[in-house]
């Protein structure tokens, strides 16, 4: 039997060539995508830690209150409990430190002393050196506030509380201004220098602290002083981690807190450590998991191409062995036999293929990991053998190879051949509703999964597509022969003999089908790839426009400074926009527990230009937002750079009465801050208020007071006040309104406005005790009404709100009623959430005329920014970008494997589709070459008998091909959208809509048509050319 | 009466050097329009070489064969077909049907080849098939005949272009006796009925009986 198996094999080289090349492929299909599951999937979490953000993998030893004796111990024990719970991975630690309240000269006046190791990095030096020893250096606003210059002389005296510590005792030596986004939200001020009213404040004393005082860290451990906060921050070097290193590091630091505490028992009193480093790595394991599933769901669509590919190999075997299985069925061979043989011959033929799929998996995994997206990535690995790769090749290539021992082993017998086509006719309709089945389940179970996050590679996910493409084909192939009945019915009609010919043969050769189930797969297998390829990419643009919201985004750390437009504007060379973001009451909220609505407002001037970010039915965010554009420009009044101000007023009455002015400014860009004088009594005397007039080209457009005056005692008083600019304005007029009219402390408010001079009046009643009951409000244009906003879907649904429905919402306490003028699936930013988009400028004058002068806004968007880069440097805050996040969504190393695996998947979908097409069409030579020369004999022409097989091929390869397209699209449209998630694992928002691109597909299908034609085209032109005697003198 | 098939000193020579083998040598013969002749002679005696270069199907390295004043060893590749759509039939020993196509649509091939009016093609088609007996199988496959019935639809294709030289390889080889005599008669019936001329190479008595004259080949030599 041994012999038997060699002697066929060198006769049929062909064929098992065939078969081997087809189990190569699959097997190489197999291990690459496992290389890609374990070992770039192991990579990609080490690259993503080496390339994490550095505050996401720090570790930091929060400590409080401990005394002036332990400072030093300390801080040298938590930085070792920090550096052995990193280790083995090389640390650097950086310190900081502040001291507990002490006594300032001066009544109420408290201090502090802070050491920060690198303070160079986090302050600009503006004045004198850095300080060493018993040196210091002070912030700007510390200074100014405290006289303070290079050189001054500080003396802190005792701890306030029940430290007694001796005093301290500095010397000015510079003057610092701390640089944002550089971490003062630490410093018990947040960097601002002075806090009237401290949260640290010791004991029941009313203190006003001012500081830090900076020192170097030693003076400050070892200088006796206790300490409020000690902060060791850690951060690992990371960039070149192992997966077994960052398992241990993860161990590591879950138990440092406990080994924390251990450490410094009870010197201290307060002690934790935290660190984002753990979830970060597991987020990135979490989406490294997800990927895989996406990218084994591919593989799973691979290898059933394979199988099919080899039940086709299988068939066309058996086909070509009819005679010698006939025979040898004659001579007794029993079915044990036959199958011991198929075994042999299988087992020979996956070993093979095992061993030449292992190097095969091997090299084109490293080619891939050096093609972009993966090497873009920073995932580039050379040639690797791994015992799972192997393990699975070797099963894989194995359990493909025993479809070939099925095959083989299938009775032949002439006897009952009704019988069994009637069974495998059955067996096949069973199969088919079975597939049909599972697919429809599969898509049911995909369109009822949750939107929520979640990372598990499910069973239906992995499988689903697969179910749905092979279903898709299986109906479909049954559509294929009663059209092609048809078309040969069309073609008998006819007296041609070419036509009639090819149309009979396509219709009645069940062979010719045979291939159509791997052809229609393939095909739809490839379009299927490419679409769904283009549809994610498509969908991860769009998540990343509606993340972002615009091109460049920057969010402030802190209030925007006057005039800050134009420096942005100058960066990023743009087109601008303030954005106010921010979380808003609305009425009885009735959505999400865990979320407030939010409002998103931004210039709606510039909208087409600046928002980002998918509308449905054709709707742009120019036309969206066309009704929230406020329908005139507020002018007010001109402030020149450096002038100031000058308030005068009266008061009825013979109590003193106060006004603390806020000036309304805007600038050049739009942008609307508020400047605030001090407070100034109603005495008829004049009063500057400097300071406000920073930048050049701005303009006053309103003018707040907050009347202050006793209110124990009920009294009305009328006030008069004339704030007096340095120049006039233009006629408009300016209106004026209590902030609070329904509490009834303002009235008879009156404004005039007379060439430089703004004069507001106004009978003031000090019944309510709220400061804020009595500000009077002058702007530069009308109360604008509810103010216009889009709702997201989300809200809308939430709040049972519709186009048109009114609702009031508070803005930083603030009541501001607004009117529903659009409904859009999202709002730019806020993907997914329920909440609004405004327009800035209306929704700063309905606060401004309410009271709320402050300036909402939080950040700056910029619409096609011409210098991206640069945003960065101006150290204002955050900055995002659409291209970056673009980036970390596509290729990211966590994700980067799908795109890749999608490609392959194309390829070896075309590779094995074209390999069926030259398979069925070189058995076709085989098996008909004396019916071909027997049609020669009957006076048919060559080119008769070319132009006949090239009908009859494309009479059964092209309609299968179209299916196979109709399938992909199909897939596409049913199976796409549901299987694309975001980075987190939730529903992608935007959902994922399928998309079609027809420059690629129609390369595609062209290009299987042109290889299909070509494969064909040659086996008919062999075909033709052997059609001569030599045939039929064998035949007879 | 002038010959339909004339063949002068035909040479047919397969391969080349010591291992060349001379299927057919200085072969001269004619066949008279109308007559059935059998082509006699053991396997490998060059009958089946013969009978292809008289259809056109191999080319002599020497000599000439004129079939119906056509010299068709001067004919291309085109005029050779045509010469076969035309003039000469063939009847293969395994019958050589299309096996996809019905008995009818393999009896009508020739007169599609032909573009023959589909009307007239079908009226031809049941004529020839109610000749051999077979009307009531038109629209049975090929595997769904006996061997004998495929031979019959293989005998009315030949017919069905009203060639005039009907070449027939073993036509009976295939069959057992019974059978093979009822081909037989048949084929004598049709060369009278339709006056056509028939070659017919065969190994079998009958047929030789039947045949107006019998042609002897040995080693690809015609014997007498």
């Amino acid at each position: 039997m041994l012999r038997l198996v060699v002697r066929r094999a060198r006769a049929q080289w062909p064929l098992l060539a065939s078969m081997l090349t087809i189990l190569v492929i699959g097997a190489t299909l197999l291990g690459t995508c496992t290389l890609l599951i374990t070992r770039t999937s192991e990579r990609a979490v080490e690259v993503s830690a080496a390339r994490a953000d550095p505050d996401t993998v720090t570790a930091t030893a929060y400590i409080g209150a401990v005394s002036a004796e332990n400072a030093r111990s300390v801080a040298t024990d938590a930085r070792e409990v920090l550096t052995t719970s990193i280790a083995p991975f090389t640390t650097t630690t950086t310190t900081r430190a502040s001291s507990v309240l002490r006594v300032l000269p001066g009544v109420g006046r408290g201090g502090y002393l802070s050491a920060i190791e690198d303070l160079p990095s986090r302050a600009a030096l503006i004045e004198g050196r850095w300080p060493r020893g018993h040196e210091t250096a002070v912030l700007q606003s510390t200074a100014r506030l405290l006289g303070l210059r290079v050189g001054s002389r500080v003396h802190l005296g005792a701890e306030l509380g029940i430290g007694s510590n001796p005093p301290v005792d500095l010397t000015v030596v510079a003057i610092v201004r701390p640089l944002q986004d550089t971490g003062w939200d630490r410093d018990p001020l947040d960097g601002t220098g002075f806090d009237p009213d401290p949260l640290e404040s010791t004991g029941a004393r009313s203190i006003k602290a001012y500081g830090p005082f900076l020192v170097d860290l030693g003076t400050l451990l070892d200088g006796g002083s206790a300490l409020s906060r000690l902060e060791v921050t850690a951060r690992p070097d990371l960039s070149a981690p192992t997966k077994r290193g960052l398992d241990q590091l993860t161990a590591s630091l879950l138990e440092a807190n406990r080994r924390l505490t251990g450490t410094l028992g009870d010197r201290v009193e307060i002690q934790r450590v935290d660190s984002p480093l753990p979830r970060t790595l597991l987020d990135a394991r979490n989406q490294g998991q997800l990927t895989s599933g996406a990218v084994l769901a591919l593989a799973v669509i691979g290898l059933l191409l394979t199988a099919i590919a080899l039940a086709l190999t299988g068939r066309l075997t058996t086909g070509v062995r009819t005679t010698e299985t006939g025979l040898l069925d004659a001579l007794g061979t029993s079915r044990r036999q036959f199958i011991a043989t198929a075994a042999v011959e299988a087992g020979a033929v996956a070993l093979i293929a095992a061993v030449l799929a292992i190097p095969a998996s091997s090299f084109l995994y490293a080619a891939l990991t050096h093609l972009s997206p993966l090497s873009g990535a920073g995932l580039a690995a050379g040639a690797t053998v791994t015992t799972t790769q192997v393990l699975l090749v070797v099963a894989g290539a194995t359990t493909l190879a025993l479809l070939h021992i099925g095959l083989g082993a299938r009775p032949t017998g002439d006897g009952g051949a009704d019988r069994h086509r009637n069974r495998e006719l059955l067996a096949r309709s069973g199969l088919d509703l079975l597939l049909v089945g599972l697919a429809a389940v599969g898509w049911w179970q995909l369109r009822a999964q949750p939107s929520a996050a979640g990372y598990r590679a499910d069973t239906v996910r992995i499988l689903a597509p697969a179910l749905i493409l092979v279903a898709g084909s299986a109906l479909l192939l049954r559509v294929v022969p009663p059209l092609l009945r048809a078309a040969e019915r069309l073609a008998l009609r006819g007296r041609g003999f070419t036509l009639s010919l090819a149309a009979s043969g396509a219709a009645r050769r069940p062979q010719a089908l045979a291939a159509g189930l791997l052809i229609c797969l393939g095909c739809a297998a490839a379009t299927f790839g490419t679409a769904f390829g283009a549809t994610w990419q498509t969908s991860q643009h769009e998540q990343a426009d509606l993340s972002v919201g615009t091109d460049l985004a920057l969010t402030l750390t802190s209030a925007p400074a006057t005039g800050q437009s134009a420096q942005v504007a100058a960066a990023t060379g743009g087109i601008l926009s303030p954005v106010a973001s921010q979380n808003v009451v609305v009425g009885q909220w009735l959505g999400d527990a865990t979320s407030s609505p939010r409002l998103v407002a931004v210039d709606t001037r510039h909208s087409g230009a600046v928002l980002r970010g998918h509308l449905d039915h054709g709707r742009d965010w120019g036309g969206v937002t066309r009704p929230l554009v406020p329908s005139a420009q507020v002018a007010g009044v001109p402030l020149p750079q450096d002038s100031t101000p000058r308030l005068t007023g009266t008061a009825t009455g013979d109590r003193p009465i106060a006004v603390t002015p806020q000036l309304i400014l805007q600038d050049d860009a739009g942008l609307r801050t508020a400047c605030t004088g001090d407070t100034v009594v109603l005495d008829g005397r004049p009063h500057d208020l400097p300071g406000c007039a920073r930048v050049p080209g701005l303009r006053v457009i309103g003018v707040a007071l907050g009347v202050l005056g006793e209110t124990e005692i009920q009294h009305t008083s009328g006030i008069d006040v004339a704030l007096t600019l340095p120049a006039a304005g233009d006629r408009t007029p300016w209106t004026i309104r209590a902030a609070t009219p329904e509490l009834d402390q303002v009235g008879g408010e009156k404004v005039e406005v007379s060439g430089a001079t703004i004069r507001m009046t106004a009978a003031v009643s000090f019944a309510d005790s709220t400061p804020s009951s009595r500000v009077l409000v002058a702007t530069a244009f009308a109360d604008p009404g509810p103010l216009p906003v889009v709702v997201s879907s989300r809200f809308a649904r939430d709040v049972g709100a519709a186009r048109g429905s009114e609702l009031k919402i508070a803005v930083d306490q603030t009541p501001v009623p607004v009117t529903i003028a659009a409904v859009v699936p999202n709002i730019p930013s806020a993907p997914g959430e329920a909440a609004m988009l405004a327009d800035v400028d209306s929704l700063t004058r309905a606060l401004a005329v309410r009271g709320n002068v402050n300036s909402p806004v939080t950040a700056w968007w910029v619409g096609e920014p011409a210098h991206p880069g640069q945003a960065s440097a101006l150290h204002l805050g955050s900055v995002t970008t659409r291209d970056a996040v673009v980036e970390r969504l596509t290729g990211s190393p966590l994700r980067a494997s799908f795109p890749a695996v999608l490609r392959v998947l194309v390829v070896a979908a075309v590779v094995l589709l074209l390999g069926g097409v030259l398979l069925h069409i070189t058995y076709d030579v085989q098996l008909r070459a004396v019916e071909v020369a027997r049609l020669r004999g009957m006076g048919v022409s060559r080119r008769g008998i070319r132009a006949a097989l090239l009908g009859e091929h494309a009479v059964v390869i092209l309609p299968l091909l179209a299916a196979g397209a109709v399938i992909g699209a199909l897939a596409t449209r049913l199976v796409a959208p549901l299987l694309i998630r975001s980075d987190t694992g939730a529903a992608a928002v935007p959902a994922a809509e399928a998309h079609w691109p027809w420059l690629a597909e129609t390369g595609l299908l062209a290009l299987l048509v042109g290889a299909c034609a070509l494969a064909a085209g040659a086996a008919v032109v062999v075909q033709a050319r052997r059609a001569d005697a030599a045939h039929l003198r064998v035949a007879s | 009466m002038s010959a339909l098939l004339t063949v002068r000193g035909i040479d047919r020579t397969f391969g080349a050097g010591p291992s060349a083998v001379h299927a057919l040598r200085e072969v001269t013969f004619d066949v008279e329009p109308g007559t059935m002749v059998a082509l006699v002679g053991r396997s490998g005696s060059g009958k089946t070489t013969l009978l292809n270069v008289i259809g056109g199907l191999d080319r002599p390295d020497a000599g000439t064969v004129v079939v119906d004043g056509d010299e068709i060893t001067g004919l291309d590749e085109d005029g050779l077909s045509r010469l076969r759509r035309e003039k000469v039939s063939y009847v293969f020993q395994t019958f050589g049907l299309i096996p996809v196509l019905s008995a009818a649509e393999n009896v009508g091939v020739p007169l599609r080849l032909a573009k023959a009016d589909p009307r007239e093609r079908e009226q031809r088609v049941r004529l020839l098939l109610e000749l051999v007996g077979l009307a009531d199988h038109a629209q049975q496959l090929p595997g769904e005949l006996s061997g004998g019935q495929q031979q019959r639809v293989a005998i009315a294709r030949a017919l069905a272009a009203s060639p005039r030289l009907l070449i027939a390889d073993e036509p009976t080889g295939q069959l057992d006796a019974e059978t093979g005599l009822a081909v037989m008669g048949l084929l004598r019936g049709v060369v009278e009925s339709e006056g056509v001329t028939a070659v017919v190479a065969t190994h079998d008595p009958v047929m030789m009986a039947l045949a107006d004259r019998v042609i002897r080949i040995a080693d690809g030599q015609v014997t007498c």
